[in-house]
């Protein structure tokens, strides 16, 4: 009986959860005036939204868009995010100290305070309008370094010291000895880092006026609150659908992997 | 170390990625921005061809403006990174004055044939509306889109009246009736019209603007970098319009974030203009009527109903290295031939005082009737007013517009007094 | 061979350092020097000396973004600490599919917000929205979710918990599944009732997560702009206008770079104080 009873309320909260999802799809396939009537499936479904939303606007060069940006930053983070993390963690430096405050700090920093004087940079870099705004000022970030530093702590020194006596360099060790060791660590922190360069909005409106540039959250915002959409409402679901398409996909397939990272991200605070 | 490869191929192809097609800033090539909506990407297309096509010096290739929230929005991105064109056709008559005093923008008038090429195309009055307050033309007058009342004409029968109301009494009557009618499993479906219920301030330019010029004769709201505005017909357009919010004839929801209302029949009249005309026809269901109307006014005015004409002006950046090239171009752009193309592709009104009597464009009503009351308004339209703070101070009065107007809760008068204030500070900075 | 070990972590740190002088230490210090300045960027910086502090005194948005954000906070932590703790606490009973119903309430949490917004502003729709639909089914007047001006911060709270309960429920579910069983016994033996055992056994084992929640709550009350953006432009009567929102009107919309950047710079501070006062707070209830 008490079984039942938390069986029911987790359904219902999943239904919670999960039904806004389904009924934004259904409205999607509708067409307009169907739509206040709509309760789960469209009566008449058609794609016809969604030719619409291709019709005005680049949509799938915006998702090429995003996939580029946010790959690209995802590989520098976790390039340079594992250099200074081994350097932390296994190398002797003048300076450890400071630098682990500076990462704090830039980790605590509020982006209120930069976001102007960020923007004026890229002006004067003439980097508006370019993948180079998108993508340089996320291309290493704090979080990844102490993410990595934590995990190569767990790999034994000796593994390191005997590869330093075989005379590898240290990018080596780096890259043939700690990383082949660290796929938990690189795996969080490219999903991390790819999820929240996917979802960031708010500097590729700032930095990127030209449609060809967006990226697809940007692209889609800008059509659902300007009058491109010809106040369509099944016109601006499609749009919102396409724009969680992707990543609903991918989390289908790698649920436990979204999991885990982004639990783990929050620990670390 | 075969990783420091990796990463300048990365950054490298970034870079190389990043170069969009760099404009080719040589004397003989002219860029022209045009608007993004797709009639005019049409007609700057036919325009530039004929130019190309019939001129040996120089060529000149257009785009149209990146799509953004706002194009204002995205000239100015321009202007600040450096990246803007030599001519831009679609300058909403507001933002010019702020490039100007930056000196970004090249003043007409100094152009030789320009003075006597504006007077036979623009009456004087337009003239003076563009000219700046140092004495220069920074912009060419290009095309207007008056705002009316778009009016469901069937819902109007239904309720006994023959012609749309043209008083704020007679609006106010019609209001209550359709209100009366509205009321089906309680809950109100039926408006008489909508306004969109944001803060941002350029709504305000497609009801209370239009309103106030109604009703004031076309006055202006700055004059000379003083606050004129704290008047009867602010505060009369402040109260209509509340009036119509208190009883319930005007939707308090953003009714834009569903179907389109007034072709579903939810909402009997609109402010709009000529645009609607394509859009309607598209999507309208079988046996919807529409006709067009001039705003509603004070019940005591006299004389014609101005109205705001949404002025688009052309404009060339003085990072323009051919300007007299440049400047020929515009002329192709605002000929009789020029203006009447625009006229016939993307249905909009060239702002010409010749516009009702030249034969070639009274072919074009007569083929397209409903534009016609849209060309009988544009002796009695206005732009927005020059002023570089132009809008901050739309910004203002929209804030007590809607804390008065939709909220309720401030009278007219106090709300245009507190909009004036807040204007005075803004102009003082 | 020794000196190549010396250099060479200064090779690793260095695309670091590099970043952080020119996207973080330049901002920071630009920042500061925009503050006493108006600037436009197309016309020559204006030095202005404490006019900007003097207009954010008398800002009255400035204070009302303050007020929208406490008001967002208020609503929104409590809710998501007592429905995450709800579901987790569901869920830390012996069922199965737990996968299931994890990876159900956690899809809102992987989905951009722009999405989330999109769709909550169709079912916040005051006539034909679904919600008010479901409302007016079961007999109860409608809601003005996003146009009454005392209730549309309130529902974007609403909507923010929405999209991110799902992360905490697997935090305390992780950390309630740590509380080891022979606690739970051992006070049952005791006598202790269900309130008991939580407040003292179940309590203090999540507390970190709780905190963890707090903080981030609160760093993204202040940081809501997609959410105000996309809904309600800042309105009604200014009542959603967020910190984030309001600086990008100032700086984007009207390029007033200077006093964006007072802004920027303020609230900022008061997003440090805040956090810090927490933290304080915190530690001495761990004590």
């Amino acid at each position: 009986m008490k079984n039942s009873f938390i069986y029911l309320i987790l359904i219902l909260g999943s239904v919670v959860f999960v039904y806004p999802f389904i009924w934004m799809l259904s409205a999607s396939l509708s067409p307009e005036s169907a739509i206040s009537n709509l309760v789960l499936f469209p009566t008449s479904p058609s794609l016809n939204n969604y030719s619409q939303v291709l019709d005005k606007i680049p949509a799938a060069r915006s998702l090429i868009n995003s996939l580029f940006v946010s790959l690209v930053i995802t590989v520098g983070v976790i390039i340079f995010g594992s250099m200074v993390g081994y350097a932390l963690s296994h190398l002797e430096f003048k300076g450890k100290k400071v630098l682990f405050f500076i990462i704090i700090f830039t980790m605590t920093l509020p982006f209120q305070l930069t976001l102007i004087p960020q923007y004026i940079l890229m002006v004067k870099f003439r980097w508006v309008d370019t993948y180079l705004a998108l993508i340089v000022p996320y291309f290493l970030n704090g979080l990844s370094i102490i993410m990595f530093n934590q995990y190569f702590k767990s790999i034994p020194v000796d593994l390191i010291d005997a590869a330093r006596i075989d005379g590898c360099s240290e990018f080596s060790i780096l890259f043939r000895i700690l990383w082949p060791n660290s796929l938990p660590a690189i795996v969080t922190v490219g999903i991390i880092t790819f999820m929240s360069s996917w979802n960031e909005v708010l500097w590729p409106i700032i930095v990127i006026r030209d449609e060809h540039l967006m990226t697809m959250p940007q692209l889609i915002t800008l059509f659902a609150v300007g009058g491109r959409a010809e106040s369509q409402l099944g016109v601006k679901l499609a749009a919102a659908a396409m724009l969680a398409f992707p990543v609903i996909v991918a989390y289908a397939f790698f649920q436990k992997y979204f999991i885990q990272s982004m639990a783990s991200s929050g620990m670390k605070e | 170390m075969k990783i420091y490869p990796l990463i300048v191929l990365t950054v490298v192809s970034c870079c190389l990625l990043s170069c969009s097609d760099q404009s080719k800033n040589d004397r003989k090539h002219i860029i022209y921005w045009a608007s993004n909506n797709t009639d005019e990407i049409t007609f700057a297309g036919k325009i530039v061809d004929q130019w190309n096509n019939g001129n040996t010096g120089s060529k000149v290739t257009f785009q149209p403006v990146p799509e953004g929230q706002s194009s204002e929005e995205v000239i100015l991105a321009a202007v600040v990174g450096n990246t803007t064109p030599d001519i831009y056709s679609n300058m909403w008559q507001g933002d010019a004055e702020l490039y100007a005093r930056a000196g970004k923008l090249v003043p007409l008038d100094t152009l030789p044939g320009f003075m006597k090429f504006i007077s036979a195309r623009c009456d004087s009055n337009v003239i003076k509306e563009v000219t700046s307050i140092d004495g220069h033309i920074y912009q060419i007058p290009w095309k207007i889109n008056p705002i009316m009342l778009i009016c469901n004409d069937n819902m109007f029968k239904s309720i006994g009246w023959q012609t749309p109301p043209k008083t704020y009494s007679e609006f106010l009557k019609a209001a209550a009736e359709i209100k009366h009618t509205a009321y089906l499993n309680g809950y109100l479906n039926k408006w008489i019209g909508y306004s969109e219920v944001i803060e941002t301030w350029w709504q305000r330019l497609f009801d209370f603007y239009p309103l106030y010029l109604a009703a004031s004769g076309g006055a202006s709201l700055i004059k000379d970098n003083k606050v004129v505005f704290n008047n009867e017909y602010a505060i009369g357009t402040f109260q209509f319009m509340k009036t119509l919010y208190d009883n319930g004839y005007f939707p308090r929801e953003r009714l834009s974030a569903r179907q389109d209302a007034f072709l579903s029949s939810d909402i009997a009249i609109r402010f709009t203009g000529p645009w609607e005309i394509v859009h309607a026809d598209k999507f309208k269901p079988p046996g919807f009527e529409y006709s067009f109307s001039p705003l509603p006014v004070p019940d005591n005015h006299k004389n014609a109903a101005y109205t705001y004409g949404d002025t688009k002006n052309i404009i060339m950046f003085t990072t323009c290295k051919n300007k007299l090239a440049a400047w020929e171009f515009i002329k192709s752009i605002i000929s009789e031939k020029g203006d009447y193309q625009l006229l016939k592709i993307t249905n909009q009104l060239p702002r010409r005082k010749d516009l009702t009597s030249n034969p070639l464009f009274i072919n074009y009503l007569n083929d397209n009737p409903k534009m016609r009351p849209f060309a009988e308004q544009s002796k009695y339209v206005r732009g927005p007013d020059i002023c570089p703070v132009l809008k901050e101070i739309f910004d203002a009065i929209s804030r007590e517009y809607e804390a008065c107007v939709i909220y309720g809760k401030k009278t007219p008068q106090q709300a245009v007094n507190d909009a004036a204030k807040s204007a005075e500070i803004i102009l003082l900075q | 061979m020794k000196k190549s070990i010396k250099i060479t972590p200064y090779f690793m740190i260095a695309p670091y350092i590099i970043h952080f002088l020119v996207f973080i230490t330049f901002p920071v210090l630009f920042s500061f020097f925009l503050m006493f300045n108006q600037w436009n960027i197309i016309s020559p910086m204006k030095f202005v000396g404490l006019q900007n502090f003097y207009k954010l005194i008398h800002d009255a948005q400035f204070f009302r973004s303050l007020l929208n954000t406490l008001i967002f906070l208020v609503i929104h932590i409590p809710l998501q600490i007592i429905v995450a703790l709800f579901f987790a606490t569901m869920l830390n009973q012996k069922i199965r599919f737990i996968g299931f119903f994890r990876a159900a309430y956690f899809l809102p949490v992987v989905v951009s917000g722009v999405v989330i917004t999109i769709l909550w502003q169709q079912l916040y729709g005051y006539e034909t929205g679904l919600l008010n639909r479901i409302l007016t089914g079961i007999g109860i007047a409608k809601i003005g979710w996003l146009i009454n001006p005392n209730i549309a911060m309130g529902s974007i709270a609403i909507m923010a918990t929405w999209k991110n309960v799902g992360l905490y429920i697997v935090l305390f579910l992780a950390g309630l599944q740590t509380v080891p069983q022979y606690l739970y016994e051992s006070a049952d033996l005791e006598g202790a009732n269900a309130w008991q055992k939580f407040r003292y056994i179940t309590l203090p084992m999540i507390n970190p997560t709780m905190f963890m929640v707090v903080i981030l709550s609160t760093i993204g009350g202040f940081s809501l702009f997609i959410e105000p953006y996309v809904m309600t432009g800042g309105g009604p009567l200014n009542s959603t206008l967020s910190s984030v929102l309001y600086i990008y009107k100032e700086g984007f919309f009207y390029y007033h770079m200077g006093y964006a950047s007072t802004l920027g710079f303020f609230f900022a501070g008061i997003i440090l104080l805040v956090i810090f006062f927490q933290k304080r707070y915190v530690e001495k209830e761990t004590r």
